[in-house]
């Protein structure tokens, strides 16, 4: 969608809300090279949002929102959770439909949307938590990559049903407990990221978002990914600071403990061939434009 | 509940889609559905209800259709397939169960395309949960249940027990007696379903064996005039395609009581869908010819039902009427919307309604007992179930035995 | 056949729907009759969380949402200034000579507000609760406690005595955060090494709640209904 299908309306452009005006004024869209260091200098695309204070699932939204190579142009799948209630404040079309259908819901969609736009690139990303990915929507999330459908899926991962009051779920470590888990966790924690590699999927990368360029760099990658080369599984740890018994300020604290060195939440990444190439050339590619970008602006002074 | 309705000879309004006229690229011509129905040259074809579902969404101009395997529809669903390959769909594969295949319909609706699948039996209680979530999207998607028996036990043959379960969920309901029907209600059912004050899902229910794999005569338009596109910015709810304002907008959002919003919106939600139900009737009866036909109802013995059941009335009626019994018939079309008045005016001067079923739980005949007066007179049955055929000559027999008449012995009747 | 209608209006994770158990619990053990229940819609911290108790002489049956209540109590004054409220205003079906307690240092009410309520004659009673969990609880989790004991104060639907036994119940056995989050359980074990000293702190809030507002009762020339 091009920036102009939301230019106000000139009559009436003084009484919509000044948030709306914002955005349509100074939010990054058509913008190749947006990123998270757009925050704070340009209208972001959510609105505050309800959660917890210092709820990471926060965080990984602004990030994630600012990230995205072509949100005016983009539309998100989500799934029944914490981040179901944020989602009426995100300026990008979304879906919200049964718990755990969303890869169900966002392959038809993306079909549909390269049907009716051959010529647009519309991408479609799944947003859902761990219960949704994992336990309720497993077969639908895994199948969406065994057809190979080309849309992003994005777990918040929390280790829990967080909005239910914290119920044990596939990606929970094992020995944990919780609620209906109160002997601890029978078994380990799924190793979901190895099966979206097994099951297609040509990017994989999991990590926690207390770095804003790391999780801007996992976006770009896994949505630019997709539109060329297959489907793409991004896991970020956004740990439920209620739920594990820590106060509002440790969020932060509690992701960097776990990507310390033997943690379950290093980061890694797992790349096909083909989705390498494609990387390699993108990055080559923004390299060339920005040098000549600089070039040309030089020479104008 | 419903106003008095008049029959006349109206039509519903016609298409105004820009491309009236236009050719696709199959080299069929965009046309309005009365000029196909009222207008083209029909010509007979003796087909099976599965082979008639390839010839209806052959010219039905859908944009996706989502498949699975579950008898009595896996042929049907295959041969949408090849329409796909051949390029008269435009989107199609193979979903993994039928819940996920309903939510991937789902998602090819909210993307603005129409939307066509089928399912049966257990498929439709796997599938349930999607129905009412179709329903409260305002997704037109068409489902076509090929009704089947419901597990447990496991049958694969015909039983309407699952249309029970459907009635509550927000869709509308109709109830395909023939393949000839049956062709006609998807089409037909296109057009009422996506109407902007309507723009619920549709399931049009048929008999499985007894319709999809029984070949019967049909009557068929030309196969080069199609259905008019469905037009997804006629909806009444903004397309998940980001190429409308206003951007910020989330499709099923939680209107329970929150911070945010009262749950008179959820409540008041539940009745727009009743409400965008009812609403379709005007659009309905021109086109179906009215929720229910009627034969003879100024006699006293009166047969009610729909499907089925009213083919095989019809032949229980003659056997009855070679031994002077003259019975009428009303068969019922849409189950929801319901035809109320028409079904309390139509029984007005019966003493005996007998309403033949197949399922146990007599479903029409309660909906039918909850809504005449002095509804002793409704006679509950004859029912089969489980895929039992209902031979004609049981109806005629459940018949005689309530009216006290003399019944010949087996083997000895007609 | 007489019976005393309570609505809690707070927000999630204050304790509201413990607090109308807790009131249930303990005019049982008074010998009464009585139902509670919560009502919220996002399950989110800081969303507004409702919750009723019915108390009685006479089985009680209805269940739900109170729309006609007899007391309400405020536990938080986001409630009032943010309408974290399920009603607006949240006073909505006060019944005539009602009782309204709110969590708050400051008068929150309108001059509308007061006119209204003083042509029902209702009293309202503005008790900082907040400020005395702290003192007392040594946290604000202990809120409830004192809004339980002010509501105990001035209406006398509860003994103190029950309200021990039934604190007992609750928080005897094991550390249960109402909605059970993991947080507050551990707020809560961080502070009290021995539950008995949880137990204590909370009735020490529920007694110095119940003092204030017993003597603001007295200086209101109230007229008691007994239940």
């Amino acid at each position: 969608m091009s920036k102009e299908k939301i230019v106000l309306c000139e009559d009436l452009a003084d009484v919509m809300p000044p948030e709306y005006q914002e955005l349509v004024e100074s939010a990054t869209f058509g913008d190749q090279d947006r990123g998270w260091k757009d925050i704070g200098s340009s209208k972001e695309l959510i609105e505050q949002h309800s959660l917890c204070a210092g709820c990471p699932e926060s965080i990984a939204f602004r990030y994630i929102l600012a990230s995205l190579p072509a949100p005016e142009d983009t539309v998100f799948v989500g799934s029944t959770g914490c981040t179901s209630l944020v989602f009426p404040h995100v300026a990008v079309h979304n879906i919200h439909s049964l718990f755990g259908n969303q890869n169900a819901i966002a392959s038809g969609l993306k079909r549909t949307l390269k049907s009716r736009f051959p010529d647009v690139e519309k991408d479609v990303v799944v947003l859902a938590g761990d219960g949704a990915t994992v336990d309720i929507g497993l077969d639908m999330t895994m199948q969406s990559w065994f057809r190979q459908e080309k849309f992003t899926t994005i777990c918040f991962d929390n280790e829990l049903y967080a909005n239910t009051g914290g119920q044990e779920s596939g990606l929970m470590q094992k020995g944990f407990v919780a609620k209906m888990a109160p002997k601890g966790k029978n078994f380990e924690k799924v190793r979901l990221a190895e099966i979206a590699r097994e099951a297609g999927c040509a990017y994989v990368a999991v990590l926690t978002v207390s770095k804003p360029n790391r999780v801007e760099q996992v976006i770009k990658n896994a949505v630019l990914v997709a539109r060329e080369v297959g489907p793409t599984f991004v896991q970020l740890y956004t740990p439920c600071i209620l739920e594990i018994g820590k106060q509002s300020m440790e969020g932060l604290d509690e992701m960097k403990d776990s990507e310390t060195i033997g943690g379950r939440f290093v980061q890694k990444e797992y790349i096909s061939d083909e989705a390498q190439k494609l990387l390699d050339s993108i990055k080559e590619e923004t390299k060339t434009r920005k040098k000549a970008a600089k070039a040309a602006k030089a020479a104008a002074k | 509940m419903n106003k008095q309705v008049e029959l006349k000879n109206k039509r519903i309004v016609a298409s105004d889609h820009v491309k009236l006229g236009q050719k696709n690229q199959k080299g069929q011509t965009y046309t309005d559905i009365n000029d196909i129905f009222y207008s083209a040259k029909q010509t007979p074809n003796f087909l099976t209800g599965s082979e008639v579902i390839r010839a209806a969404i052959k010219v039905a101009s859908v944009g996706t259709s989502v498949a699975y395997p579950i008898t009595p529809q896996s042929e049907a669903a295959a041969l949408i397939g090849e329409l796909y390959a051949e390029g008269y769909v435009d989107e199609y594969f193979r979903g993994e169960s039928e819940f996920a295949v309903m939510g991937q319909c789902a998602g090819s609706a909210f993307g603005g395309h129409r939307v066509f699948t089928t399912t049966a039996g257990p498929g439709t209680l796997r599938a349930m949960e999607n129905f009412p979530m179709w329903a409260g999207s305002r997704l037109p998607i068409q489902v076509c249940v090929t009704c089947r028996g419901i597990n447990s036990p496991l049958s694969i043959q015909p039983d309407t027990l699952e249309m029970h379960y459907l009635l509550e969920t927000g869709m509308l309901v109709w109830h395909a007696e023939t393949a000839q029907d049956l062709f006609d209600f998807i089409l037909k059912g296109f057009i009422v379903a996506e109407q902007p004050d309507v723009h619920v899902p549709i399931a049009v229910c048929c008999d499985g064996f007894f319709v999809t794999h029984t070949k019967d005569t049909v009557e068929l338009p030309p196969e080069d005039i199609c259905l008019t596109p469905y037009d997804p910015y006629r909806n009444p709810q903004p397309v998940m395609d980001m190429e409308t304002a206003p951007i910020r907008m989330m499709r099923d959002p939680f209107v329970m009581k929150s911070n945010y919003i009262s749950y008179a919106t959820h409540a008041s939600w539940q009745q727009e869908i009743k409400a965008a139900v009812e609403r379709s009737r005007k659009h309905t009866i021109p086109l179906l010819n009215g929720l229910i036909d009627e034969e003879n109802t100024d006699r006293e013995i009166l047969i009610v039902g729909s499907g089925t059941a009213v083919s095989q009335s019809r032949e229980a009626i003659r056997l009855l009427e070679a031994e002077g019994v003259k019975v009428g018939l009303v068969k019922i079309k849409t189950i929801r919307p319901f035809p109320y008045e028409e079904v309390r005016q139509a029984t007005k001067n019966a003493k005996h309604i007998f309403v033949p079923e197949f399922n146990v739980a007599g479903w029409l005949a309660r909906e039918i007992k909850a809504n005449i007066p002095d509804n002793e007179r409704v006679y509950v049955g004859p029912q089969v179930a489980g895929g039992m055929t209902m031979p004609s000559e049981v109806i005629v027999e459940e018949i005689k035995k309530h009216l006290g008449m003399e019944v010949a012995t087996r083997g000895t009747l007609g | 056949m007489s019976r005393m209608n309570i609505r809690i209006s707070g927000l999630g994770g204050q304790g509201a729907v413990t607090a109308a158990h807790l009131l249930a619990m303990a005019a049982n053990k008074d010998g009464k009759f009585s139902i509670s229940n919560p009502f919220f819609g996002a399950e989110k911290r800081g969303a507004p969380a409702e919750s009723y108790a019915r108390i009685g002489t006479e089985r009680i049956y209805d269940r739900g949402e109170l729309v006609f209540p007899d007391v309400i109590m405020v536990f938080h004054p986001q409630v009032i200034t943010m309408q974290k409220s399920y009603t607006a205003p949240f006073y909505s079906g006060i019944k005539e000579n009602g009782l309204v307690i709110i969590n708050t240092s400051a008068d929150l009410l309108s001059d509308e507000d007061h006119k209204t309520l003083a042509d029902l004659n209702v009293a309202v009673l503005n008790h900082d609760a907040t400020k005395l969990a702290l003192e007392i609880g040594k946290t604000e989790l202990s809120t409830n406690m004192a809004m339980i004991g002010a509501c105990a104060g001035v209406t006398n639907i509860v003994s103190l005595k029950a309200l021990d036994g039934a604190l007992q119940d609750r928080f005897g056995k094991r550390y249960v955060a109402s909605g059970g989050t993991a947080t507050l359980d551990e707020a809560i074990k961080k502070k009290y090494a021995k539950k008995e000293m949880l137990l204590k702190a909370n009735m020490d809030t529920i007694i110095k709640g119940h003092e204030l507002a017993s003597e603001w009762a007295k200086t209101q020339n109230l007229q008691l209904v007994e239940v």
